[in-house]
């Protein structure tokens, strides 16, 4: 299990590699530049800005300075929010953006799995109609429309919750932006887990469970919940990496300082030097939570357990 | 019906029947059927005829569209429409149940030591310590070597033979009344068929419990049965002592299914037949793929030096249990998978042959698999399907005569040729085994590899398709490899067999010498197990 694991990390390696060479060069060929801006600034202002963060040395000589920096764990400044360096902005975002993503992890996959067991057990049922439309619009409906709905009705008619805000980190600040977060997920988690348990209860081992007479309980708990929850695990990995590193458009709707406004405005900004460091971020957590999932894969199925 | 007295489980009018979107169908039209206590009946029938959903209609365990109206009473309490509740009571304690397919019956997710604990929990209130030492004295009961070690294994470390030991373990330990058995032997090999049935008579005679043997195999039947009730369309045709049955059917469909045998024997080809095919040195490795980080490969042998020549108009069967390298020898004589050592084509050397290079010969080197369901497409219709050889090697042919050749290529195998335009699920299983024979035939091939081409048919569509056979391979002079873990079709259809083990030939030799003679002991247990002898 231990050289499982070590094996895997060590994969992880190229992996990154792979990943930060190909965004660099996107994002190097793309047009224009942080110092771009709508009035363009004065050639002299400019060319002392390039030669500051060594923006005219040719591009591979910039790609091996980023490459051995960042190794070293300097990511870089940012160019456009001048007091903080790359490390220290997504190390104070980071926090609240995985706070807020857990707790909308947890209601996706605890929900999402209930709520598609449900389903499978009434299948073709009005609860199972009922259930799958609700699910149809979390994946449709996109979360800038839920928020700001959710806050017109919450925090503005009903006014039982804040608005937006980190506040004291309180729950009550973090419902709203958790259950827009957590709302496609939960759909998406909701459909797997109905599908995949549709099908569990379908297996020949079902029926010798039911003909040897064990509790409806055991049947469905014991031998088609965990069947069933093999595909929805496998969905859990992208998920996780998603949600705990912060949504632009939740995190901006409901002002959380979090690092999933990042990407989008360092991307706008052309800011090279952010968007890598969330790009190396999410990297991480994909390589991170594709090895969580592998080993509970194995915990839940002695057929693909690593030695 | 009158009245039986020691029956201990008496069906009355069973009817089962399923809603589909296209009406109702019926199943089971009300049966009656008696089990009496400690006897071994077996229920017989060919596919679709009701006999397993009779069981599972008693035993509540119908498909969700399914409904069971009539009556079966177990020692007096009837068992239709009881309360689930109720119902759990019996099932798994008084009456138990194996299935087919011992290796989708388990559960793949927990221990066997597991699964055979739960109903013994369940139904008697033991503690899980008490429960897993009555597992080990089951395990060692249905004979799992070293039940200590085994008895944390999963289902997929298990062969299917143990693994429908344990099954068995499972279905005896509430010591039951009645002991429902559903193909328990179809998905295996011969000889771990004739261990497991065995395995069940004396079981039956150390514990007294009934047995119920669904099957289709009259075989198994004639050795192993007290009574038994014959089924078709749904309705028992006919019902009475083994021997009766046997030696005095009254039903013809009954006659019809002992006739069913393959019988009958192929003509021999001529004397100086020139070889057509022909593999020397025959050698197939599998490699189990090593990695950056995973170690070394590791390489499994799965055909080891085999010598084969096929001759004009000849059949040779190739008889095998699972995993002895049949099938990837047919594969390898036909250059589809990487091999090693040197083949013939005719004159041709083959050898060196690559894909490109067989490509002009693939319409003489033909291959029908066993399953006709799932080497059909299920989208495109019987016509496409047949014609399809003909557009990679007559490309220039016109609609019109590809449109005659599938005619008559479906005339050939004895299907209406109004057809060609249905889609394979319209067809049954022996008929869709005609339409891949069509799709071999159309293009006029000199070999043909059949690979278990009957195994997945009812006895009477099986020697209905042997036949069929046969006589293509007169009309065309057609030499066929045929490949069977069955050894009366294979006895019906060859003129010279092939047995092999872990890749290896371990006999071979004219039909009747290796029939009527085997020299090696592997021969005499496959012939034994599978003639009952």
């Amino acid at each position: 299990m231990i050289a499982f694991i070590l094996r895997r990390l060590a994969s992880a390696v190229p992996t990154l590699f792979i990943v930060v060479t190909i965004s660099f060069f996107l994002m190097r060929f793309a047009p224009g530049g942080p110092f771009n801006l709508e009035r363009p600034l004065p050639p002299s202002t400019m060319e002392n800005l390039m030669r500051t963060y060594h923006l005219d040395q040719p591009l591979w000589r910039q790609y091996i300075t980023y490459l051995s920096n960042a190794v070293t764990g300097d990511f870089g400044p940012s160019y456009i929010y001048h007091d903080n360096n790359v490390a220290q902005l997504i190390g104070k975002g980071l926090p609240y953006s995985m706070e807020l993503g857990f707790y909308a992890l947890v209601l996706a996959v605890v929900g999402g799995v209930v709520a598609g067991t449900i389903a499978a057990l009434r299948q073709n049922s009005f609860l199972d109609f009922t259930i799958m439309s609700v699910a149809t619009i979390g994946v449709t409906v996109p979360n800038f429309v839920v928020g700001p709905v959710l806050t017109l009705v919450f925090a503005i008619v009903l006014a039982w919750l804040p608005a937006g805000g980190w506040g004291d980190g309180s729950l009550r600040f973090l419902i709203l932006p958790m259950i827009a977060l957590a709302l496609p997920q939960l759909a998406v988690f909701a459909r797997l887990t109905r599908g995949s348990m549709i099908e569990a209860l379908n297996t020949d081992h079902i029926r010798t469970a039911r003909a040897y007479g064990l509790p409806p309980r055991a049947v469905v708990v014991t031998h088609a919940m965990r069947g069933a929850l093999l595909p929805v695990v496998s969905y859990l990995a992208p998920c996780a990496a998603a949600l705990l590193t912060g949504s632009a458009v939740v995190e901006t709707i409901f002002t959380i300082p979090g690092v999933g406004r990042y990407f989008v405005l360092g991307a706008i900004n052309r800011d090279y030097t952010l968007v890598m460091g969330t790009v190396i971020l999410i990297a991480i957590f994909v390589i991170v939570f594709n090895l969580v999932v592998d080993i509970l894969y194995g915990l839940l199925d002695p057929r693909v357990r690593h030695d | 019906m009158t009245e039986i007295n020691d029956s201990i489980l008496a069906v009355r009018g069973l009817k089962v029947d399923f809603s589909t979107p296209d009406g109702t169908v019926e199943a089971v039209k009300g049966i009656d059927l008696d089990v009496r206590s400690g006897e071994t009946l077996a229920v017989v029938g060919e596919s679709g005829s009701g006999k397993s959903q009779t069981m599972m209609g008693i035993m509540g365990l119908l498909a969700k569209n399914g409904r069971v109206v009539g009556s079966a009473r177990y020692r007096g309490q009837e068992l239709v429409g009881l309360a689930p509740k109720a119902l759990n009571k019996v099932r798994g304690s008084k009456i138990t149940m194996i299935f087919q397919e011992p290796m989708t019956s388990l559960d793949p997710l927990y221990t066997i030591g597991r699964q055979i604990a739960e109903p013994i929990v369940h139904h008697r209130n033991s503690t899980s310590k008490e429960a897993r030492k009555r597992v080990l004295e089951l395990l060692e009961l249905v004979g799992i070597p070293e039940p200590a070690r085994r008895i944390d294994s999963y289902p997929h470390e298990l062969s299917g033979g143990q693994r429908q030991r344990v099954m068995i373990a499972m279905a005896l330990a509430n010591e039951p009344d009645i002991l429902i058995a559903d193909e328990p032997t179809t998905a295996l090999d011969v000889t771990i068929q004739a261990q497991i049935l065995e395995l069940l008579k004396s079981l039956q005679k150390r514990f007294g419990m009934a047995i119920v043997l669904i099957t289709h195999d009259l075989g198994i039947v004639k050795h192993f049965a007290d009574r038994v009730a014959v089924m078709r369309r749904g309705e028992i045709v006919e019902e009475g002592t083994t021997a009766e049955i046997f030696e005095r059917p009254k039903a013809d469909y009954t006659r019809m299914l002992l006739a069913a045998e393959p019988s009958g024997r192929k003509a021999p080809p001529a004397d100086h037949a020139p070889i057509i095919l022909e593999g020397r040195n025959v050698a197939v490795d599998y490699s189990i793929p090593g990695g950056l980080f995973r170690g070394a490969a590791s390489v499994f042998r799965a055909v080891d030096g085999v010598n084969l020549r096929l001759r004009q108009g000849q059949t040779i069967g190739i008889v095998g249990e699972s995993g002895s390298g049949k099938s990837t020898l047919g594969r390898a004589l036909l250059r589809l998978l990487p091999s090693s050592g040197h083949y013939r084509f005719g004159a041709t050397d083959i050898s060196g042959f690559d894909r490109g290079a067989m490509r002009p010969l693939r319409r003489e080197l033909q291959l029908v698999f066993q399953d006709p369901y799932g080497s059909l497409s299920p989208r495109r219709t019987v016509g496409e399907i047949i014609t399809e050889g003909l557009y990679v090697h007559e490309p220039d042919l016109g609609r019109a005569e590809r449109d005659r050749r599938a005619i008559a290529a479906l005339k050939e195998v004895g299907l209406d040729p109004a057809s060609r335009n249905r889609y394979p699920h319209e067809f049954s299983g022996g008929q869709r085994q005609r339409i891949a024979i069509a799709r071999a035939m159309i293009l006029k091939p000199k070999v043909v590899i059949l690979d278990e081409p009957t195994s997945a048919l009812d006895r009477s569509v099986q020697g209905q398709v042997i036949e069929l056979l046969r006589d293509l391979q007169q009309k065309h002079g057609l030499s066929y490899i045929f490949i069977s873990h069955d050894l009366s079709v294979v006895k019906a259809m060859s003129d010279y067999v092939i047995v092999m083990k872990n890749g290896r030939i371990v006999e071979e030799g004219e039909t009747d010498a290796i029939f009527e003679a085997p020299k090696e002991t592997y021969t005499r247990t496959l012939i034994g197990a599978a003639f009952h002898v």
